[in-house]
């Protein structure tokens, strides 16, 4: 038995030198700050690490090191992993009201910062009066067109303002396609639509959004609704059926679901194969890549409920900076510089708009600096004319969205469940998670 | 007397050490978890006894089809036996199939040892690349060759559950059954040249010769063979994530990944740990069985 104790204490003794180590370790690299940024948008990876070295080399004594791992869900388990491993970075990222209740205590309130009273959609990230995020970019979302097609086609994208007139362009493109009267400008073209059921978060959160964004308003209420009523349903299931009737897997539907994001834009909008997707702006750079012609052709057109706006797309902040409030005073101060740089400096904003394509977030100051895509300047527009949409995903018991009703939709989808079947049991979900 | 004891304890400390500080320790705080409401974050999550082992086997219903009578049950066991026939399936064909190229490549043809590479390789690769790789196949490469001969077969791979259960069995195992095969080359090599040169004399083919030589004197090696198949199957997380990521409409989800969407997707930490636990028992139970079932087949000679 003494031995077993000594055995024991020797084992514990030992463990606490590991762990020892590594705390003193920690505390003697701050004399150079290290910024640790752990961020989920693939899409900016390289141009944001050329404008952390760009700051590095304007700012000595600060180092900044980035990690990215893309994709909401993703994210989210790969932040847990970090801090239960105790490696909690000095800047990350929260989604919306439902993150910044779960992290809210290792959020930084940044209510000073000077670019706090410039920014929107801050109603999401603000608790007890404090701001917890800053706005990545706004974004947006519709069915992306292909103008080049919509004009050969004989078809005026103007006057899509409703259920009824889309689907009535649906329809004609889709005959004109059928008699190949459109096959010698474009070849590869042989649907309308193309739609990416396999992505749950294009079915279940951006789809279902245009749905549940108008009977629930906004994130905060969606993320305090113990329940839900679908009031949209029928309307939603308007937007899924057509997107699947007149997509290239129109007889059989459940196929789509083995239709993934790159197949809907790189090798479905991109190549031209089909004329409108359900996406939002940020598929301009992958679009480019494939064909920039075709990129600097691309529109939106609204996203129709019918019974509620049928003449909006939806408009939202994908996820916020946050500062690690459990780090030194150093790393807080630096992370928070860092920041404001990229956003309010003449450089940053450079980076922002041209770099990383993005919307700025800000009400002013960034006026010298016009969105740079079409996809962006389209969006603009829709929010100049106050045809807009919030976003209210976020506000989603966790998970529900992805792995609940965009499942759901895939067996609808596939003949397993009938419309009304998914609909009931994704509420019965719902009201299971809250 | 003495210094053996302390000498043989100082020896086993560095393994013991490892062993309760990365398996021990971290198996009884899962177990404990699972008996709380924790969300991954919360640093004080609350007690709630065996509520997470009832939800296991009462949330989320799901329809489903056994021959034509339709019924519902907990998405958890639903999953359980999705596995369970997924390994039965897979343990057959790979072991037959490593049975098979063992044998192949054990009759002296010429080229040999380049075939027994290049049945190895592909358990080289990682699981996840693999089921990057096979989904570019199932998706693109068959529907093309599809598209182009008109084979309705070849299309639509992996977007029916059907589909999807054959993908999966076809990647595990093409990368297994290279690996059985190693272990059956093994076995037969073992086998005493006398036997068969006794057989020879007798006038036995090679049919004869297979069936009351190799057969009965490689079951030590399936015993193994087996158990590793069998375990690998069950606790296959990377390929599924990869080929299907239990799409379509999560029919084609395993335990691991249902579990760790549970954990980190659903951030039900506590729910996930316990449906961990529930694996944990059945899968040692099931592979327990197997273990002594073969054993008893085993021939000495």
């Amino acid at each position: 038995m003494k031995r077993l104790s000594t055995l024991l204490i020797f084992m514990l003794a030992l463990a606490h030198g590991v762990f020892a180590n590594s705390n003193t370790e920690a505390t003697e690299s701050n004399k150079a700050v290290e910024v640790n940024i752990f961020q989920f948008k693939v899409e900016i990876a390289d141009e944001l690490q050329k404008a952390a070295r760009l700051y590095e080399s304007k700012n000595p004594g600060v180092k900044i090191v980035i990690e990215t791992v893309g994709g909401g869900d993703d994210y989210g388990a790969a932040l847990r992993a970090k801090n239960a491993s105790g490696n909690m970075p000095d800047i990350y990222n929260i989604g919306g009201p439902q993150d910044a209740k779960d992290w809210n205590s290792m959020l930084e309130d940044l209510s000073d910062q000077p670019w706090a009273n410039n920014v929107v959609g801050t109603e999401n990230v603000t608790m007890d009066g404090q701001l917890l995020g800053l706005p990545f970019a706004v974004e947006g979302y519709g069915l992306a067109y292909n103008k080049r097609i919509f004009k050969a086609a004989g078809i005026d994208a103007s006057k899509i303002v409703d259920f009824k007139s889309l689907e009535a362009a649906a329809v004609a493109l889709d005959l004109k396609i059928k008699n190949g009267d459109l096959a010698d400008e474009f070849p590869l073209l042989e649907a309308v639509f193309e739609y990416a059921a396999k992505e749950t978060w294009v079915t279940g959160l951006h789809t279902s959004n245009i749905a549940l964004a108008q009977e629930l308003g906004s994130g905060l209420t969606a993320s305090e609704a113990k329940t839900i009523d679908f009031k949209y349903a029928d309307g939603l299931k308007k937007i899924i059926d057509l997107q699947g009737k007149f997509s290239s897997s129109s007889e059989n539907t459940g196929l789509l679901n083995a239709v993934d994001y790159s197949t809907q834009v790189d090798t479905g909008l991109g190549i031209e194969r089909v004329a409108i997707i359900q996406q939002g702006n940020w598929i301009y750079g992958g679009v480019k890549a494939v064909d920039p012609a075709v990129a600097d052709s691309l529109g939106f057109l609204p996203m129709p409920m019918v019974g509620a706006k049928e003449d909006s797309i939806a408009v939202g902040v994908p996820m916020y900076w946050s500062v690690n409030s459990e780090t030194t005073d150093a790393e807080k101060s630096a992370s928070k510089e860092f920041l404001n740089w990229l956003y309010t400096s003449e450089e940053g904003k450079d980076i922002v708009v041209n770099k990383f394509f993005f919307i700025p977030p800000m009400k002013s100051g960034y006026e010298n600096y016009p969105v740079a895509d079409p996809l962006g300047r389209s969006i603009t527009e829709f929010i100049s004319a106050g045809k807009t949409i919030p976003w209210v995903f976020m506000g989603y018991p966790s998970g529900w969205g992805m792995d609940v009703l965009g499942v759901k939709i895939q067996a609808y989808y596939a003949g397993e469940l009938t419309w009304d079947e998914a609909v009931s049991q994704a509420k019965a979900e719902w009201a299971n998670a809250r | 007397m003495k210094t053996s004891k302390l000498s043989f304890g100082l020896f086993v400390a560095p393994c013991l050490i490892a062993f309760l500080l990365v398996v021990i320790i971290p198996t009884f705080s899962g177990i404990l978890m699972s008996f709380t409401d924790w969300n991954g974050i919360d640093a004080n999550p609350n007690f709630v006894g065996l509520t997470n082992y009832v939800k296991a086997f009462t949330d989320d219903m799901v329809t489903t089809k056994f021959l034509t009578v339709e019924f519902q049950m907990p998405r958890f066991i639903n999953v359980f036996l999705f596995t369970a026939e997924f390994a039965i399936v897979s343990v057959i064909l790979i072991n037959a199939i490593g049975f098979g190229l063992a044998l192949l490549v054990t009759r002296g043809l010429k080229g040999s040892n380049i075939l027994r590479s290049v049945f190895f390789i592909p358990n080289l690769i990682g699981g996840l690349i693999l089921g990057f790789l096979w989904q570019f196949i199932f998706t693109k490469v068959f529907n093309h060759i599809g598209d182009t001969y008109g084979i309705e077969f070849l299309k639509g791979w992996l977007s029916t559950t059907g589909t999807g259960f054959w993908g999966l069995v076809i990647v595990l195992s093409w990368q297994m059954s290279g690996y059985m095969m190693i272990i059956y080359i093994a076995a037969i090599q073992n086998i005493p040249s006398s036997l068969f040169e006794a057989a020879d004399l007798d006038g036995a083919n090679f049919i004869l010769k297979l069936k009351n030589i190799i057969v009965p004197l490689v079951a030590q090696a399936s015993t193994v063979g087996l158990f590793l198949t069998l375990s690998n199957a069950f606790k296959l997380f990377d390929q599924n994530l990869a080929l299907t990521n239990g799409g379509p409409y999560l029919s084609t989800q395993m335990l691991a990944l249902n579990i760790y969407r549970t954990a980190f997707v659903m951030q039900d930490f506590g729910q996930g740990q316990a449906k961990a636990v529930i694996f944990l028992i059945a899968v040692s139970a099931i592979t327990l069985t197997q273990m002594s079932i073969s054993k008893k087949k085993e021939v000495e000679f």
